[in-house]
């Protein structure tokens, strides 16, 4: 492809990750929403790839324009785990912005992901974040401490796996805890005087 | 981490400190006064909102996700909604966005103010701290007058919002509008024009271009670089598409884009106004017509319990720009998948570029920069990672250290 001008429309988006992706391109949907009296339109990417294309992907991405990754959503799909890497590109185009969702599909026997923080320095947090709430072991990640769960928490168990190694039983079973059980609500509210 | 040739120290600095709003912890290394590397550590109150969210139902997600943050609510609750709007094909009232942006620009009047008197008191300006926190009562009492509420307002409904913004009301609208637009010149006068300020937050805490473009930075604290990232302009939401809105970024002002505290200051004041105007295009141009699209909530519910589909909700908050994505399934009635991202989480690495080099009295000033969400120090102990010996300082120590340092670089200056 020759020199990428800026912005790309969602056609010339689709065109291009054609051309870098070739097969490992799972799907594509261009997505167009119309917002205010104006009619002003947002405009999203979502699309899939191949977990062996999820490196080339990104590079794609990044060729487009220093990428701004918002984030990355996760969640227990059961047969796998979905991550999705929302990226921005065509900021500082006023309206012409597109968001691009980047999913990629793991399978619970291969909890693995390569690490994108030498193309995106500002995913380290986002990445640490994915070990720990869903057990993604991210390859040569450069910082693999735990960052937001408390030290106590078990290290086997991931908040937002709902298999057997979710947190679902503890949960939904907190209020019957022995200690709570030990005075009953009622006489407790009375005793403090309150409701 | 061992120490280089015995002058390395670590200085955690955290997790609780009343100057900002929630349990954070930084630990730095220091060579002498110098801050040579700056970890954070978030996480200090993690309250699995989101996993508390996906086993409720969309509806009650609502009232849920403006509990994230005491002062974007607001925020937080746009986000949700219209990212469910985005997955089910809901389409909010023109009226309705109107009212949504002018309530969003309401709070990032409050938050920019509320963030200014925190940036004073980190540098011992306590008088202009009681100022600004005195003036943001204003718009407080203002989203009060319009939402029932002055902290989580309650106002957002799938398809729209739950209360109007009528024709009587914009008397004390305009009038709390011309109030700041009134004390306007004061606050620039103390915050950008006072030596004392300037020695404290010129070329402090720099973020260049370069590192807050790879670092994924957000919001002023980008902006402040001269970085031209804006949701409000790239990818307008709500009626901001309609309205005239350009980059807050200090070249737009003759400055330079330095990326220093002096610049983020100047950004965020700036922003003050701009969400002025925007709010008096937002009243004059408001269209008739209902508030929400979808009057009947149960009826809604029940759809929404069997409804398919996934959308992402971004958004210019105050501190910067920040998303949601939600999922619904079929065969799930709560909501499926729910990521929340607040500005300060990608924000959080630009901190290591800011700090590195700084003194450990620019430690206040600096992490307030980025206007955390988060909070700072309560309790800072100084370890000699050699001999292991503890050394503690209160809040009341590190904040004295920032004002003797305000104070030793005052003496020198001719008003």
């Amino acid at each position: 492809m020759s020199e990428i001008e800026l912005p790309m429309s969602l056609e010339e988006l689709e065109v291009y990750f054609e051309e870098e992706l070739d097969e490992q391109l799972l799907d594509f949907k261009k997505e167009r929403i119309e917002k205010g009296i104006d009619k002003n339109e947002n405009k999203f990417v979502w699309m899939r790839v191949e977990k062996e294309a999820f490196k080339d992907a990104v590079r794609a991405i990044a060729k487009i324009q220093t990428p701004h990754l918002s984030v990355t959503s996760g969640s227990d799909k059961g047969e796998f785990v979905e991550l999705i890497y929302h990226f921005a590109v065509n900021f500082s185009y006023p309206g012409e912005e597109t968001t691009i969702n980047l999913k990629v599909h793991l399978p619970k026997d291969d909890l693995t992901i390569p690490t994108i923080t030498d193309i995106v320095p500002g995913a380290l947090t986002t990445e640490r974040e994915k070990q720990e709430f869903l057990g993604v072991d991210v390859i040569d990640i450069p910082d693999d401490r735990r960052m937001w769960l408390d030290e106590g928490y078990p290290e086997d168990k991931y908040p937002w796996r709902w298999d057997e190694k979710g947190m679902e039983d503890e949960s939904r079973h907190v209020h019957e805890n022995e200690e709570t059980l030990e005075e009953p609500i009622a006489e407790r509210s009375e005793k403090e005087g309150g409701d | 981490m061992s120490g280089e040739e015995g002058t390395t120290y670590e200085v955690p600095i955290g997790p609780i400190h009343p100057a900002l709003k929630e349990p954070f912890l930084i630990k730095f290394k220091l060579d002498g006064e110098e801050i040579v590397d700056a970890d954070p550590h978030p996480g200090m109150n993690h309250r699995g909102i989101e996993f508390m969210g996906m086993h409720r139902n969309p509806m009650k997600v609502i009232p849920l996700s403006e509990r994230l943050c005491g002062i974007c609510s607001i925020v937080h609750q746009h986000m949700y909604t219209t990212a469910l709007e985005h997955a089910v094909d809901i389409v909010p009232t023109n009226r309705a966005r109107y009212i949504r942006t002018i309530m969003m620009e309401l709070e990032r009047v409050h938050s920019h103010v509320l963030w200014a008197g925190v940036a004073a008191h980190e540098i011992g300006f306590d008088t202009h701290l009681h100022f600004t926190w005195k003036i943001r009562e204003k718009v407080m009492d203002l989203l009060e007058k319009i939402s029932g509420n002055r902290v989580n307002y309650s106002m957002w409904t799938f398809g729209g919002v739950r209360r109007d913004i009528t024709e009587d009301m914009h008397p004390e609208i305009n009038e709390t509008l011309d109030y700041y637009l009134g004390l306007y010149d004061k606050l620039e006068d103390i915050f950008l024009g006072d030596p004392s300020i300037r020695h404290r937050t010129k070329d402090i805490g720099i973020l260049t271009e370069e590192d807050a473009m790879e670092l994924c930075g957000v919001g002023p604290t980008v902006r402040a670089s001269g970085v031209k990232k804006d949701v409000r302009i790239d990818q307008p939401y709500a009626a901001y598409g309609d309205l005239d809105i350009d980059y807050v970024v200090p070249s737009r002002y003759d400055y330079e884009d330095v990326g220093d505290v002096f610049s983020k200051t100047l950004v965020r004041l700036k922003e003050i106004v701009q969400s002025i105007n925007l709010i008096r295009e937002c009243v004059e141009k408001m269209p008739e017509g209902e508030i929400t699209s979808e009057p009947n909530k149960a009826a809604l519910l029940n759809k929404l319990k069997s409804a398919e589909g996934e959308g992402v909700g971004r958004i210019e908050a105050p501190r910067g720009e920040a998303m949601h994505y939600v999922r619904l399934t079929e065969d799930n009635e709560d909501v499926d998948c729910w990521k929340v991202r607040a500005s300060t989480y990608n924000n959080l690495a630009t901190y290591a570029p800011m700090f590195l080099g700084e003194q450990i009295a620019d430690i206040p000033i600096i992490a307030a920069s980025i206007d955390p969400c988060i909070g700072c120090m309560d309790r800072a102990e100084i370890v000699d990672v050699n001999t292991g010996e503890k050394e503690e300082y209160t809040d009341e120590e590190l904040h004295e250290l920032s004002v003797q340092k305000t104070e030793r670089m005052s003496g020198g200056i001719d008003e």
